[in-house]
């Protein structure tokens, strides 16, 4: 019973937080939004008994993807028409896309049958059982996603010298146009 | 409804104001949240199917989909710095040069 | 010897092949080698086959080839067969066509296109022998087309000359409306018999069994690629122009060989045509209407190759009426005579235009039998033998056709008879007058041609004595009785002995009279002759413009078939239909594609709807219709 409660709380955390996302005008302040979402996001995970993905929920995505984004809306503080005006052309087109796409999920939700739960022991998804198992079976897995990480960070390190190569550029040329 | 109902609807609902957020905005960086908001409500609905089977495969799953987030964040936050620089806006309709 | 037919066919082939290919690289020497001796061969093997049919009793000597197409039941196979008839052929092909390409040596030396020429040649023969030789239509008609090809290719041999590559054309095209009665006649006749092997074909209708009505129209049908290829009426237009080629050509096509295969078809397919008592009367009709046609046109014709182009149609009308009274021996011995004079006359011609440097024009000759001697000789003796005078060849075969005009029980009628007299009549005045206006009386000649006047060389003047001779002596060769168990001579309807001397007595009273008027009409350059014209003036002109029949054919069907062409075929059908509907899917795609990039707006916000849209559609059709 208690756990219904929980989780209606953080649910509802959770889509506040969503619903906020649209409303707000500063990229920070949606930032801060998702940020909200994502940590009730964590406590629902906790509450299933997911502890160790839920950790990693603040880790990785608030730790490390927020704050990526943060860093990206401080560097790029524009105040043009973006800023001023929040929404695009196809607003109307939007909400009765999202009233379709709503109605359509909710109502292959309710005609669903109910799903059979599995007799679960607390202790499956315990760190230690846990890591256990995602070494020993999924080891290549996490290999693959090592291997992923990695051709991510040449990628971004590309793209920085790209960047730094077309900055020097244009302050040269900046220079000889002045000179 | 039960439990698993109710935060499967809730799944549903953050993956559709995402997708939503993504035509309704109006700044580059917004949308990308909105795309990470996506992410998020499906991950639950992972989460949720997980815990109600019992399988290891599932958490596992949700892990490498935070590895592959990371990533793609990674990258697509200095290709949109990049964008930015040479058009000096972050308005999407600005970027609109490819169109048939 | 089994494989000697295919042997005979294939020599020609081979000659073709290494002229063709190799003849320019290696010079005149080995075109000569592969382009004469090759036909020898050919000439030598037809000899021995025929050797080989004789002491086989004269039972036909069938060689198949290989099987060439398996429909359902029927089998078609390449086969050959040789009985007197296609030896007989055989033999002319090969003999005459052997002594033109030792002429043509002297002939064409010099000339540009030597090697091809011999190539041309050679194929000719090859599909000529293919022709004669071939067991059943199919063959028959491969030759057919194919010496049809080998006339156009020569016959626009100098083809950088519009006129004569036209001509070409001409010829090309007036064979293909006779093939198209040949082919209807070939797909009756498979209909109704089941084969198109002629042997089989001959019995089934000797049998008795075939509906009178299919064996008239299969005869009259095949008599229509008859006229297209003999140059009878209404398809004669073609032959006057063919003599825009070569005069070694003219000889040998257009005289001796190709333009006898309608004589050919008819004569082995005989058997058809007994059956066929209408198509014969047909036949009979036109071919001694087009005899005295022709005759008639080559009286006033001033071209020495034209008027005996004429001659030649009127002497191939000559056969189709001995072949429409039913006496199918009398017409194959007259081609066989025919072969040797002819081709001796057009030699002969030819010799006399090398002699005067190009000049065809026999206003523009005369007096030149004392400078030609040898050319005057033969030229002289091939005349006396197509007007009929006896020793000669000419003689036993035209008279053997009067006579079965007249007597023939199987449609043998007083004004075939009469009609056919005119025509001799007409033959010897044509070509004594020829004689006359080229050789004898005072020369009318061009002075810088005359100064280098020079008979021929011998391998020209060899081949003319050649024929010569065989134009005196043809005659004693008992075709239709040699003839008889294939082709019966029909019954005779007066069996008196009197009527038959009456009637060659007469015959030759023809021929002199012809002799003599054309001496005395011809005899100063023709200015007898000419004042005998003006009192006939138009008559003159209808002649001289041939009765204006290609005129005719332009107006009539020409013009037409033009207008019709241009309008219907080519800016209805081509230009509106196909290119229209090319450029009408071009322009449909054009379009789609520019509506469906409208699609690909550019902005980033329409795609994400977009993919919520198809999102929405598919979970519905899933959920909902899966």
């Amino acid at each position: 019973m208690i756990e219904t409660v929980f989780l209606m709380i953080f649910s509802f955390g959770a889509l506040i937080g969503a619903v906020a996302m649209f409303f707000l005008r500063h990229p920070m302040r949606v930032a801060l939004a998702l940020i909200g979402t994502m940590l009730s996001l964590a406590a629902i995970y906790a509450e299933l008994g997911l502890h160790v993905i839920a950790v990693f929920q603040v880790l990785i995505y608030v730790g490390a993807v927020m704050v990526f984004m943060i860093y990206a809306i401080m560097l790029l503080d524009v105040r043009d028409r973006s800023f001023t005006e929040r929404f695009s052309s196809l607003l109307v087109a939007g909400l009765a896309g999202l009233l379709l796409l709503l109605g359509v999920l909710v109502d292959g939700l309710l005609r669903a049958e109910p799903i059979a739960a599995a007799p679960v022991t607390e202790d499956v998804f315990r760190i230690g059982a846990f890591a256990i198992v995602f070494m020993d079976e999924f080891w290549v897995y996490f290999a693959l996603a090592a291997v992923l990480l990695l051709v991510a960070e040449i990628a971004a390190s590309a793209v920085i010298d790209v960047r730094r190569r077309g900055a020097d550029a244009a302050a040269s040329g900046k220079e000889r146009g002045r000179g | 409804m039960d439990n698993a109902h109710l935060l499967l609807a809730v799944s549903g609902t953050l993956f559709t104001l995402g997708l939503v957020g993504v035509i309704v905005r109006r700044n580059l960086l917004v949308m990308l949240m909105f795309l990470e908001l996506m992410l998020n409500g499906v991950l639950l609905s992972l989460a949720v199917f997980t815990q109600l089977l019992g399988v290891e495969a599932g958490a596992v799953l949700m892990l490498l989909v935070f590895t592959v987030a990371a990533a793609e964040i990674a990258i697509a936050v200095p290709i949109l710095l990049l964008l930015v620089r040479a058009g000096h806006t972050l308005d999407p309709g600005a970027y609109g040069g490819l169109k048939g | 010897m089994n494989g000697m037919l295919t042997l005979l066919v294939l020599l020609p082939l081979a000659g073709f092949f290494l002229n063709g290919l190799l003849g320019r690289r290696f010079g005149p020497v080995f075109v000569n080698g592969v382009g004469v001796g090759l036909p020898l061969l050919a000439f030598l093997t037809a000899l021995w086959a025929w050797r080989t049919l004789e002491t086989g009793g004269g039972v036909p000597i069938i060689e198949t080839v290989f099987t060439w197409a398996v429909v359902g039941e029927h089998v078609f196979e390449v086969s050959f067969y040789l009985d007197r008839l296609s030896a007989v052929m055989a033999l002319i092909v090969t003999g005459v066509g052997a002594l033109i390409h030792i002429y043509s040596i002297g002939y064409m030396k010099g000339d540009e296109g030597y090697a091809r020429y011999f190539a041309y040649l050679n194929l000719f023969l090859f599909f000529m022998l293919l022709l004669v030789l071939g067991r059943s239509l199919l063959v028959l008609f491969v030759g057919w087309e194919g010496v049809g090809l080998a006339s156009y290719l020569l016959i626009g041999f100098w083809f950088q000359d519009v006129t004569k590559a036209r001509a070409g054309r001409k010829a090309f095209i007036t064979n293909r409306v006779g093939d198209a009665g040949f082919l209807l006649g070939m797909f009756l006749i498979f209909t109704a018999v089941g084969t198109l092997e002629m042997d089989r074909i001959n019995e089934a209708f000797a049998t008795g069994l075939i509906p009178a009505g299919v064996a008239t129209a299969a005869g009259i049908l095949l008599f229509i690629g008859a006229t297209g290829k003999s140059a009878q009426i209404p398809l004669h237009v073609w032959l006057p122009d063919a003599m825009a080629g070569p005069t070694p050509v003219s000889a040998l096509i257009h005289a001796a060989t190709m333009v006898t295969a309608g004589v050919y078809l008819v004569a082995r397919m005989s058997g058809v045509y007994l059956e066929a008592p209408a198509a014969s009367t047909l036949i009979a009709a036109i071919g001694v209407l087009t005899a005295f046609l022709a005759a008639t046109i080559a009286l006033v014709q001033t071209d020495i190759k034209k008027v005996l182009a004429y001659s030649t149609i009127s002497q191939l009308g000559f056969m189709f009426l001995a072949l429409g009274v039913g006496a199918y021996g009398v017409a194959v011995f007259h081609l066989f005579t025919h072969a040797f004079f002819k081709a001796a006359l057009f030699l002969g011609a030819g010799s006399v235009i090398h002699a005067l440097n190009g000049e065809q024009d026999i206003r523009r000759m005369g007096g030149l039998a004392r400078r030609i001697p040898w050319t005057f000789g033969t030229f002289a003796v091939a005349t006396a033998a197509i007007a009929g005078l006896p020793p000669l060849a000419g003689f036993f075969s035209k008279d053997a056709i009067l006579w079965f005009a007249l007597a023939s029980g199987e449609g043998g009628a007083i004004w075939l008879w009469v009609l056919g007299s005119l025509t001799a009549l007409m033959t010897a005045v044509y070509m004594f007058r020829l004689l006359w206006l080229v050789f004898l009386g005072r020369s009318r000649m061009q002075p810088e041609t005359e100064r280098h006047v020079h008979e021929s060389p011998v391998t020209m003047t060899a081949v003319l004595v050649v024929l010569a001779f065989f134009s005196m002596i043809a005659g004693g060769f008992a075709l239709p009785q040699y003839l008889e168990p294939l082709l019966a001579l029909p019954e005779v309807r007066f069996h008196s002995a009197l009527v038959h001397w009456a009637q060659i007595g007469f015959a030759v009273l023809l021929a002199v009279l012809g002799l003599v008027g054309a001496g005395w009409l011809y005899r100063d350059g023709g200015k007898p002759a000419d004042q005998l014209w003006l009192r006939f003036r138009s008559l003159y002109r209808l002649l001289d413009g041939k009765y204006f029949v290609d005129e005719l054919y332009e107006r009539l069907l020409q013009r037409p078939w033009r207008w019709f062409s241009d309008r219907v075929f080519l800016r209805l059908g081509d230009r509106m239909l196909l290119d229209g509907s090319l450029h009408g899917l071009a322009a449909l795609a054009r379009l789609s594609a520019a509506a469906f990039a409208r699609v690909q707006s550019g902005s980033l916000h329409w795609y994400a709807w977009m993919t919520l849209f198809g999102l929405v559609a598919v979970l519905i059709w899933v959920w909902r219709y899966v």
